[in-house]
């Protein structure tokens, strides 16, 4: 029996005055939002509208870029995460991520698991091996793998290998996951796992996702935010987004009179 | 602004204009079937039942262009709650069509019968209902939310002059035994009248959500 | 302006291409194609030739005692060039055991670490001049710097000479098979928190190891087969080697002394000793492309 969790934040993920730059050019205006713990949010937005963006700076992976920089706050269950004392590679592995393209390591499945392990100095093979059980299984990728562990990684479909990806993310237990388009690259039935998959996992994770799909969106997530120019134009519950969404802008763009 | 998919545009174009063709001929049969009944002309009456066969063929269509429009372009937003109120617009039409049918069958049989007196007072309750329609009608064309949210007043109100009606040619029956028949049809004719007005305040709440995304249905009088 | 057919015939595609046009334009691209064929069969000829002519002349003489037995003398006939196969084993050793560092651990700088930053940038451009340098330059450096202060001719000497000539080499091939390793495997791997050094030992170096492989044997074969830096490093020697600090005998200081000699037997003798250095440095190239095959 999982053991009861505490009741969910409301600001579990709280983005204040968030202002951000490359070089001189300013991609994020003035960003105000609190992310729910344990709900699926979604981000939508045209091209360049800074979804992306946002959600790269919430594990700083901004940071690898040189030239950035931001102004404002953005806090993690209540501690900041540009706090000095957090060290960046701490904030990275409490918070997974998975990428458009999906991108295993060329090593077998069982090491691409283990690696965010072996990297926080964990070894010992009962550790591991419990670890690549549960993550498999909760990337629904455990029946299909599970007699090829040390098969090289790069040998499985697309889709398995982005739920490879998701496994591999969530092997920390990460607090929150951050998944950027994750099914774009995608056939339908993968992304349709995918999918299933999310349902799943928000009843322990708090998700974070960047959308082009509105339909994607609509199934998938409880809030959803839709961005323009760098600005958060409208953040609500996903059902009022797509059925009476109150800004124009808003209302434009998902119904297709962008341009 | 158009929408960037010009074939989504001329589809939700042409959706709008097959429903509110077939309301044109719903308001047109309803008019027939009023010639039919006062003026005691069996041909209007006829036309009336033959006609309703149009009203149903755009019935089908106008269902399956909506769903045709949802399966290729998932709208969403207003463009969802215009598509869903339209096709429900159809259907209360052509439920309507079927009460202007109900109304010419029975004029049918009421002309076969000595006319009474009674007959000419269902007119208010014939205009009240036409003109209720015809509003209702005006209200989804124009996207007119007052206009809209009126016909559930009026609605009550037809309902109040439809029992007013009914009792008071049930209080008639005694007098004259021989004309019951007649006095039911006429009793029948009032309650198809008050269908119409029940559909069209249907057809304002459907345009009060398509407009607005405001939920008006079944919301209970208050209590006075 | 094309003069597109606006008959209604079926346009004959197999005279005329879409646009109506002659059958002389697809002429010229016949003419076109032979002369590239023709000429890839050419360059082929020169190379063909010297692997015939080495195995030709040097065949004859390639027998065990070529690994056992020193040089003969001028005017003798029989022995080998054993020494000469050790030293250049040697020589070439020291030349990687020297380059390799330098050359990966600088190339994993200026890619890893600071990629935009002046330090690489000037470290590229010097790179890449040196991969030019005259080898005799190398020869004449490695003279300055470690047989003027040590005051004699020695192995080591002769290694530094190589070390410097390879070293360009290295670097800039294993910046290229850095390169080549995908951006996504770093980013996947700093998304899990890792550091950047962690992200480099377990990630970037194993799936960059086969293309680094592949220049330093450009290298390896390079330095095996240069004379000049040699020539004022380590010399040459009649004997086996007794330690590194002396005057060292290599292959291409070998064929070089013995295709100047008149005499026939040491001419054949050089011949048998090119095909020896090209064996070796085939079979290196072999057996690391085995050894570090991308699984």
């Amino acid at each position: 029996m999982t053991p009861t969790l505490p009741q969910p934040r409301a600001d579990f993920l709280k983005v204040q005055d968030f202002n951000f730059y490359y070089g001189k050019k300013q991609a994020l205006f003035n960003v105000n939002m609190e992310i729910p713990e344990r709900q699926v949010t979604a981000f939508i937005g045209p091209s360049g509208c800074g979804k992306s963006t946002l959600l790269r700076n919430f594990n700083r992976m901004n940071e690898l870029i040189d030239g950035v920089r931001h102004e404002g706050q953005i806090l993690l269950n209540g501690r900041s995460i540009y706090d000095k004392k957090i060290e960046v590679i701490a904030l990275r592995r409490s918070i997974g991520m998975v990428f458009q393209k999906s991108n295993p390591f060329p090593k077998s499945i069982y090491e691409n698991i283990v690696y965010s392990m072996r990297i926080a100095g964990i070894n010992g093979k009962s550790v591991l091996d419990e670890t690549v059980e549960r993550s498999l299984k909760g990337a629904a990728l455990w029946d299909e793998v599970k007699d090829r562990l040390n098969e090289s990684a790069l040998g499985l479909s697309g889709g398995q290998m982005q739920r490879l990806c998701i496994a591999r993310a969530i092997a920390n237990r990460p607090e929150v996951l951050l998944m950027d388009e994750p099914c774009s690259a995608l056939d339908p039935i993968a992304t349709a796992k995918v999918e299933d998959l999310i349902h799943t996992l928000k009843k322990e994770f708090t998700i974070v996702i960047v959308t082009h799909n509105m339909q994607q969106a609509t199934r998938c997530s409880d809030r959803t935010a839709f961005f323009y120019l760098g600005k958060l134009i409208e953040f609500d519950d996903t059902q009022k987004i797509f059925s009476n969404p109150s800004q124009k802008q808003t209302e434009d763009y998902i119904t297709g009179r962008f341009g | 602004m158009a929408h960037i998919l010009s074939t989504f545009e001329e589809a939700l174009r042409d959706l709008r204009n097959n429903a509110l063709m077939m309301a044109s001929l719903t308001e047109r049969n309803l008019e027939n079937a009023r010639k039919g009944l006062f003026e005691r002309d069996e041909d209007w009456s006829n036309t009336v039942i033959a006609d309703d066969e149009e009203v149903d063929t755009l019935e089908v269509q106008v269902d399956r262009e909506g769903i045709d429009i949802m399966l290729k372009y998932h709208p969403l937003a207003s463009d969802m709650r215009n598509v869903i109120a339209t096709m429900k617009f159809s259907v209360n039409l052509e439920r309507i069509a079927d009460q202007a049918v109900n109304i010419a069958r029975r004029s049918r049989k009421l002309m076969a019968r000595p006319a009474v007196p009674e007959t000419a007072e269902l007119e208010p309750l014939y205009s009240f209902a036409t003109k209720m329609l015809k509003d209702a009608i005006q209200g989804f064309a124009d996207n007119d939310l007052e206009l809209a949210r009126g016909l559930k007043d009026r609605d009550r109100t037809l309902d109040d002059m439809n029992r007013a009606y009914a009792e008071k040619v049930t209080d008639r029956m005694p007098n004259d035994p021989s004309a019951i028949p007649t006095y039911m049809d006429l009793i029948f004719m009032a309650r198809f009248l008050e269908r119409v007005g029940d559909q069209a305040k249907n057809i304002g709440e459907d345009t009060i959500y398509a407009i607005s995304a405001e939920e008006t249905r079944h919301q209970s009088r208050p209590i006075v | 302006m094309s003069t597109v057919s606006n008959t209604t015939e079926p346009v004959d595609f197999f005279t005329k291409d879409k646009g109506g046009r002659s059958v002389a334009r697809s002429f010229g691209n016949k003419v076109l194609n032979v002369i590239c064929v023709g000429l890839a069969f050419l360059t082929l000829i020169p190379l063909l030739s010297i692997i015939y002519l080495l195995f030709h002349k040097g065949l004859p003489l390639l027998t065990w005692s070529v690994f056992t037995e020193l040089p003969p003398a001028a005017g003798q006939i029989g022995g080998g060039f054993g020494n000469a196969i050790l030293g250049t084993l040697l020589m070439v050793g020291i030349a990687l055991v020297i380059a390799t560092p330098f050359g990966i651990l600088s190339a994993i700088y200026i890619n890893e670490y600071a990629p935009a930053s002046r330090l690489s940038n000037a470290v590229r451009f010097v790179a890449k001049l040196l991969t030019g340098i005259p080898s005799i330059i190398c020869g004449v450096f490695a003279y300055a710097v470690i047989v003027l202060t040590t005051g004699g001719f020695s192995a080591w000497a002769g290694g530094f000479a190589l070390a410097i000539l390879i070293l360009p080499t290295i670097l800039l091939t294993a910046e290229q098979a850095l390169i080549g390793v995908p951006k996504a495997y770093r980013e996947a791997s700093y998304g899990l928190g890792g550091t950047n050094f962690q992200t480099i030992w377990r990630i970037v170096l194993p799936d960059s190891l086969p293309a680094m492989m592949t220049g330093i044997m450009l290298a390896v074969a390079r330095a095996a087969g240069e004379t000049a830096p040699l020539i004022f490093t380590a010399l040459f020697s009649q004997f086996w080697i007794n330690s590194l600090k002396e005057p060292t005998a290599s292959l291409s200081v070998l064929i070089y002394n013995f295709s100047t000699l008149p005499f026939d037997h040491q001419i054949n003798m050089a011949w048998t000793a090119s095909l020896v250095l090209v064996l070796l440095v085939t079979a290196a190239n072999i057996s690391a492309q085995v050894v570090f095959r991308k699984k």
